[in-house]
């Protein structure tokens, strides 16, 4: 799983239940739309998270909002669980200590 | 509503634009790419969004136009659900291979074989960083192995086949070779003047032109050897420049004695002919398939240019002696002198190149002046006819090298050979690249389950399917040349062996480069590979420094 992954699905994961906005996440994750893009529509295709159409202003086009489907929130927690815990034993051997 | 700046404008407009390219399934991610952009604070900022969301759709577009959506598995494991890739489809791994399987199916064809060689021509130059025109004959390892056969087997004319391809470096092995295949067969002494006129510093001269001299007494060509060789050595004794041998007045009894016998032998003959059939034979014989051994630019305009500037020198120095003589009265003297350059410039035709036509013409008029001091008009009119064919045959031979029609033609086929091969090298080169790094990721053994990349897969099947193409376009434009060498070696055909000279010729140089520029193309290429790398190496080490304190940060 890319760093950049793990970013978002850390963002999705704080409040699972919110809806979510692109531009929103690119702010909190750092990252370009070229990047992000990407990585929602992956997470989309899997029907790891859903999206919505929402209206927030008179005059202004409807914003496509992301939210982490129940299955995305299992796998979420497993995968940056997994990932943080192999980042700890890494980083552990690596500062010299033991695994 | 105050006016949109600009960057938010082009921001809208780039992002309307890639979306009507955009396919179905992503269009809607699309809409939200640009329904963000009024939510975006800065007008560079949205521009920014605007770039990075086109850039994500266009790789949809280009994605989805070369390879077709399928069915997919829905995912359930997060280990493999973000890694950029999808299952390998059997048939794009089908597809794939079977371009590459065919494009490797051509190699036995001995045509292609043949035209893949003359692709790789061009890099002779660059790689060995030499001037092309020491590149033919060039000794390469083909030749290198057939010697090693040759020699094993005491196959004579093998061995004179490469004792006259041998470059004027390896000259004392090209005497080696000559010596042993006219000790094992006598017939083939005239390769010593071959090897002799290449190789015109040869110690072994002196020994070979008294056997040349027995083996063919009435040749001038042992003659025209000694005075190139007392020429050469006079050179490169007394560092004489060879442009200051201008008058033969200057030069010594001995190349003068040399000269006088080559004028008044009966015939001059270069042996060109033999060449081209012993080449004939032993490439039939061994199935040699380089098509630059089997032409022989060397024997293309018969003597070699030194030997053919020295007659047209020598033949300088009698007809002014025939005007001294004429001045002095001694008519029988003069006409001796100018019938010595008429007869001998005749004999040599073709083979004495643009040098003798010049004095050939003028023996002619000198001729007829003096026929018609005489009062006899018939021969006068003869020698003025004489005068003329010679000179028609001179504007002829001028007029068709500035056509160059057939030059024109092979110089274009000689580009696409040499792009097709350049093609051939990037796409294999890319396809290699391709199929190690999916054997690195986990092996071709299973492709049903294997996992690669859009992009590895798209670039896969892009360079197999350029590999086909460029293949089968070198194919196609060199097979008629092979036809030419095909019905030379087989049937001695020569109608149209200065057409395949010329595209081989142009086939040497590498792309985009010319005759007059060839020492700068090798500096600008090598230029350009030293600063790729350099730029490679350091986009490498800003990665590095760049991802390094990433991973400890996100600890």
């Amino acid at each position: 799983m890319s760093p950049q992954t793990l970013r978002v699905l850390e963002r999705f994961a704080q409040r699972p239940a919110a809806w979510r906005y692109g531009y929103e996440l690119s702010r909190e994750t750092g990252l370009k739309s070229g990047t992000l893009y990407p990585i929602l529509m992956r997470l989309a295709k899997y029907s790891l998270l859903e999206t919505k159409w929402v209206t927030t202003e008179d005059g202004v086009p409807p914003r496509h909002t992301y939210r982490l489907t129940p299955n995305g929130i299992e796998v979420v927690r497993t995968s940056v669980a997994g990932t943080r815990s192999g980042w700890k034993v890494r980083q552990r051997a690596l500062s010299g200590g033991a695994a | 509503m105050t006016p949109k700046a600009v960057p938010r404008r082009v921001a809208s407009l780039l992002l309307r634009s890639v979306i009507k390219i955009t396919p179905r399934d992503a269009i809607a991610w699309g809409q939200a790419m640009l329904s963000e952009l009024h939510h975006i604070e800065g007008d560079w900022a949205a521009l920014v969004w605007a770039i990075g969301g086109a850039s994500v759709l266009a790789k949809h577009a280009l994605l989805s136009a070369v390879i077709p959506r399928g069915n997919r598995p829905a995912v359930a494991s997060g280990g493999e659900l973000f890694t950029k890739e999808g299952p390998m489809r059997k048939t794009i791994l089908a597809a794939a291979g079977a371009c590459a399987v065919a494009s490797l199916l051509f190699f036995l064809a001995p045509a292609f074989r043949q035209a893949f060689r003359v692709s790789l021509a061009q890099w002779n130059c660059v790689l060995h960083v030499m001037p092309v025109y020491v590149t033919l004959p060039y000794r390469e390892p083909g030749l290198e192995a057939l010697a090693r056969q040759v020699e094993q087997k005491h196959d004579a004319e093998g061995l004179a086949f490469v004792a006259v391809r041998q470059r004027h470096w390896d000259a004392p092995e090209s005497a080696r070779l000559a010596d042993e295949a006219i000790r094992l067969d006598p017939k083939l002494t005239w390769v010593y003047a071959i090897v002799a006129l290449r190789n015109p510093l040869l110690s072994e001269i002196d020994l070979w032109v008294p056997k040349l001299e027995q083996w063919d007494p009435q040749n001038a060509l042992p003659y025209l050897i000694t005075a190139e060789s007392i020429d050469i050595h006079q050179v490169a004794r007394d560092k004489v420049r060879h442009w200051n041998l201008n008058r033969a007045e200057d030069e010594s009894p001995a190349w003068q004695n040399a000269m006088a016998a080559a004028f008044q032998s009966p015939k001059l003959d270069t042996y060109c002919d033999r060449v081209r059939d012993l080449d004939r034979r032993v490439l039939l014989r061994y199935g040699f398939g380089d098509p630059y051994q089997a032409v022989d630019i060397g024997c293309e305009y018969g003597l070699p240019s030194s030997a053919a500037w020295d007659s047209s020198r020598y033949a300088e120095s009698l007809l002014e002696s025939g005007q001294i003589l004429e001045a002095r009265g001694d008519r029988k003297g003069a006409l001796e002198k100018y019938w010595a350059v008429a007869r001998f410039g005749q004999m040599a035709g073709s083979a004495g190149r643009f040098m003798m036509s010049q004095s050939l013409q003028d023996a002619y008029k000198r001729l007829a002046t003096l026929s018609q001091r005489e009062g006899n008009k018939q021969q006068a009119e003869l020698y003025a006819y004489l005068v003329g064919k010679v000179h028609q045959a001179e504007e002829e031979r001028t007029s068709l090298l500035q056509r160059d029609t057939g030059g024109a033609v092979s110089r274009w086929n000689a580009g696409v050979v040499r792009v097709s091969g350049l093609m051939m090298l990037f796409s294999g080169g890319l396809a290699l690249i391709c199929v190690s790094s999916v054997i690195a990721k986990g092996g071709l053994l299973r492709p049903g389950t294997l996992r690669v990349s859009k992009v590895s897969v798209t670039l896969g099947i892009g360079s197999a399917a350029g590999l086909l193409l460029s293949t089968a376009m070198l194919y196609v434009t060199y097979r008629p040349y092979a036809e030419i060498l095909r019905a030379y070696l087989r049937d001695g055909d020569q109608s149209r062996i200065e057409e395949l000279t010329w595209f081989l010729g142009y086939a040497q140089l590498p792309l985009g480069m010319d005759d007059s520029n060839q020492l700068n193309f090798v500096f600008y290429f090598w230029f350009g590979v030293t600063a790729m790398c350099a730029i490679a190496l350091l986009l490498a080490v800003l990665r590095y420094l760049q991802n390094r304190p990433r991973a400890t940060a996100t600890t």
